[in-house]
């Protein structure tokens, strides 16, 4: 199962290693460079340091003689935190300076050396900076004009232990970083997994049957809220499908099990009381008038679910809107003549429409059937119009009638299914009309629109064009 | 009549075909789609009726067959689905009309004797004539016994129907699909309304009516 997928195996948490990982490397690179380059500048440095004394004190013995350079190396070997002089013959035997112990190829060839020294311990030196007792020297070793050697070099362990603070400082650098990183990684792996994780466990309620848990949306606006919204959205849809599909059979239980009982009441009592064929006739005649009955609420309850379920699809053809609600219109007129009503049209012509013929055609003679059904006035008579017209991108399909109308509270209640108002329950009929006008309404994108014509009811079908 | 019923459900045919031996027609049975396709392309019969849904072979497909051999029966296509796309569908792989179950015997009836007759001549004929009333659909004229009648353009249009299938029962449903192109189900006594209007026009001062309702099933025009 999915819920209980060890951490280290979660995408998010990957890729947090991963690009913890990627960034320690990258870190190490980079910082290793930085040092390396810095250890480099800084051997430039003393050595450039180192020749430009050796050259100053070459100098020195050429212009002013050998007394000037011995004077001027003792000054320099005893200047606090001096470097190291050696000046004295090739045997080794120091005249000035403050290192022994040179080795014998630094004292027998020039060039630039690294090796161990000792200091001078007869050298007299200032007490505050004693130099190093020993220590590892780069130098520059130089035969003079007069014989005498003279070697000047730098304490490296000194340099090497600046480069050591660099690497030192990289080092905390390193570590530093890594645990930044995966502390940021744990932060942002715990983050997402927590909000992944409620929408888990939303899930999971609703697997468990209550579908009217909802994921929960912060106020960050971010991709796991347009995520939750959607996913809302969804669940909004499946909701609303679950309870029509609950109403539904609701519904049918009820309202077609009672016309089935009745219907099989009428034969029982047919086979039980029918003394003549006539009898017997007449009440096979009524059961199959009972049965048609029946098959005409299953038909319209069929067109309702097809309409509510359906996308707008392949069915649709370009309608003339206008020449079907005149249509309706006319075939109506005789029926409401003799209703006593007058029907009149009032439909701007030529209006087209991508619709479902048949189905728009039903829910305009349900309304118009609806009309001379229950919109007499109370005093008897009235008008029916049927009208058509455009009104800002929309198109108005209204049936508009004299009679009670439909109180206002009762609105939203008569487009359920199966719903009739006290009032209509003695006239023939199934509940089912408004129902099928909605869903018709619904399936062309638009909406059943139901209001006070005072006296009476408009109902209309308004639809975008 | 010679029919031809493909039908899986055996309770139904057996019904059908009682009904339809009683009504004065010779009918075959087939219990599948196969079967029903070769009897189809092997007998000469005078009107088809085809189950959608089949074993073996599917109803339509069935039919594409037969109409891609030339054959040209008319074809009732019964359905259990009823819906409008379908109907759409059913008529446009060949079918001549479509039924959607449950249905009334006597619709049924009314339909394939008015596909059987559909290639009479009374379909080229410009005037149409029954007993002393006689309709001119060219000019649209309409009389009866020389006496001139005026009828609204969907009267006559009735009329036209009536009088074109004269001697036939004609179902409120037919009139409804073919004189108003509209297969929606009106819960008024509509078409009765209709009717009696035309009824009042034609056969209104005549001691011998011509149009005739017949009880349970529909209205027939006749001598």
């Amino acid at each position: 199962m999915s819920r209980s997928t060890p951490l280290w195996r979660t995408t998010t948490v990957r890729l947090t290693a991963f690009f913890i990982l990627l960034f320690v490397v990258a870190s190490i690179v980079l910082l290793a460079l930085t040092a390396y380059q810095s250890s480099i500048v800084i051997q430039r440095q003393q050595a450039r340091d180192i020749d430009r004394e050796v050259e100053q004190l070459v100098r020195t013995e050429d212009t002013r003689g050998v007394r000037a350079l011995a004077v001027a190396v003792n000054a320099l070997a005893r200047r606090p935190g001096a470097g190291l002089y050696y000046l004295g013959d090739d045997t080794g035997q120091l005249l000035v300076g403050n290192i022994a112990d040179l080795p014998a190829r630094v004292l027998s060839n020039e060039g630039f050396f690294t090796f161990n020294y000792s200091v001078d311990q007869t050298a007299p030196s200032d007490e505050q900076f004693p130099p190093h007792a020993t220590g590892f020297a780069a130098a520059r070793s130089v035969k003079l004009d007069s014989g005498l050697r003279l070697v000047v070099g730098r304490d490296i362990v000194e340099r090497r232990g600046f480069a050591a603070i660099i690497f030192q400082s990289f080092g905390f650098g390193v570590v530093g970083i890594v645990i930044l990183s995966i502390g940021a990684g744990v932060l942002t792996a715990q983050r997402v997994l927590k909000r992944i994780g409620t929408i888990n466990a939303t899930s999971a309620k609703i697997m468990q049957g209550n579908l009217s848990e909802r994921v929960p949306i912060t106020r960050r606006d971010d991709e796991f809220d347009h995520l939750a919204t959607s996913l809302n959205e969804m669940l909004d849809r499946i909701e609303q499908l679950m309870q029509g599909l609950k109403d539904v059979t609701d519904n049918v239980a009820h309202d077609l099990k009672t016309p089935l009982t009745r219907l099989r009441n009428k034969a029982e009592s047919a086979l039980r009381d029918s003394a003549t064929p006539d009898d017997m006739r007449a009440a096979l005649e009524t059961t199959i008038g009972e049965s048609d009955q029946l098959i005409r609420t299953f038909n319209a309850l069929l067109m309702i679910a097809r309409a509510e379920a359906g996308a707008p699809s392949g069915d649709f053809t370009t309608v003339d809107i206008s020449a079907v609600a005149a249509d309706v219109a006319e075939l109506y007129v005789p029926v409401a003549e003799d209703a006593g009503l007058e029907l009149t049209t009032a439909i701007e012509p030529g209006i087209e429409l991508r619709a479902n013929r048949e189905l728009v055609g039903q829910a305009l003679v349900n309304l118009v059937e609806n009309a001379i059904k229950y919109g007499k006035a109370p005093a008897g008579g009235g008008k029916v119009e049927v009208a058509v017209l455009r009104s800002d991108g929309n198109v108005r399909i209204s049936v508009s009638d004299n009679g009670p109308g439909i109180p206002e509270k009762d609105r939203e209640n008569v487009v359920k299914r199966f719903v009739r108002l006290e009032k209509s329950r003695t006239e023939a009929g199934s509940g089912l009309g408004l129902s099928l006008v909605s869903a018709v309404a619904g399936l062309h994108r638009g909406r059943l629109v139901l209001e006070d014509n005072a006296p009476g009811l408009r109902a209309g079908l308004e639809l975008p064009l | 009549m010679k029919i031809l019923l493909i039908e899986d459900d055996r309770e139904a045919a057996s019904y059908l075909m009682q009904a339809l031996d009683e009504a004065g027609h010779v009918t075959h049975h087939a219990p599948d789609g196969e079967t029903g396709y070769a009897m189809a392309s092997g007998m000469d019969y005078d009107v088809l009726i085809v189950d959608r849904m089949l074993p073996r072979r599917d109803g339509l497909s069935v039919l594409e067959a037969l109409r891609a051999e030339g054959n040209a029966t008319p074809v009732l296509i019964l359905s259990a689905l009823g819906e409008v796309d379908d109907r759409v569908t059913g008529l446009r792989a060949g079918g001549d009309d479509y039924l959607p179950k449950p249905y009334a015997f006597t619709e049924l009836l009314a339909r394939i004797e008015v596909l059987a007759r559909r290639s009479s001549p009374a379909e080229a004929q410009t005037t149409l004539q029954v007993g002393g009333l006689s309709l001119d659909r060219l000019s649209r004229k309409v009389e009866r016994d020389g006496e001139t009648i005026i009828l609204q353009p969907r009267e006559f249009r009735l009329l036209e129907y009536l009088m074109k299938h004269a001697g036939q029962v004609v179902t409120r449903t037919m009139l409804l699909e073919n004189v108003w192109d509209y297969h929606f189900d009106p819960q008024t006594n509509v078409i009765d309304v209709h009717m009696s209007r035309l009824r009042a026009k034609i056969d209104k001062g005549h001691a011998a009516p011509l149009l005739h309702t017949v009880r349970g099933a529909g209205y027939m025009i006749r001598e």
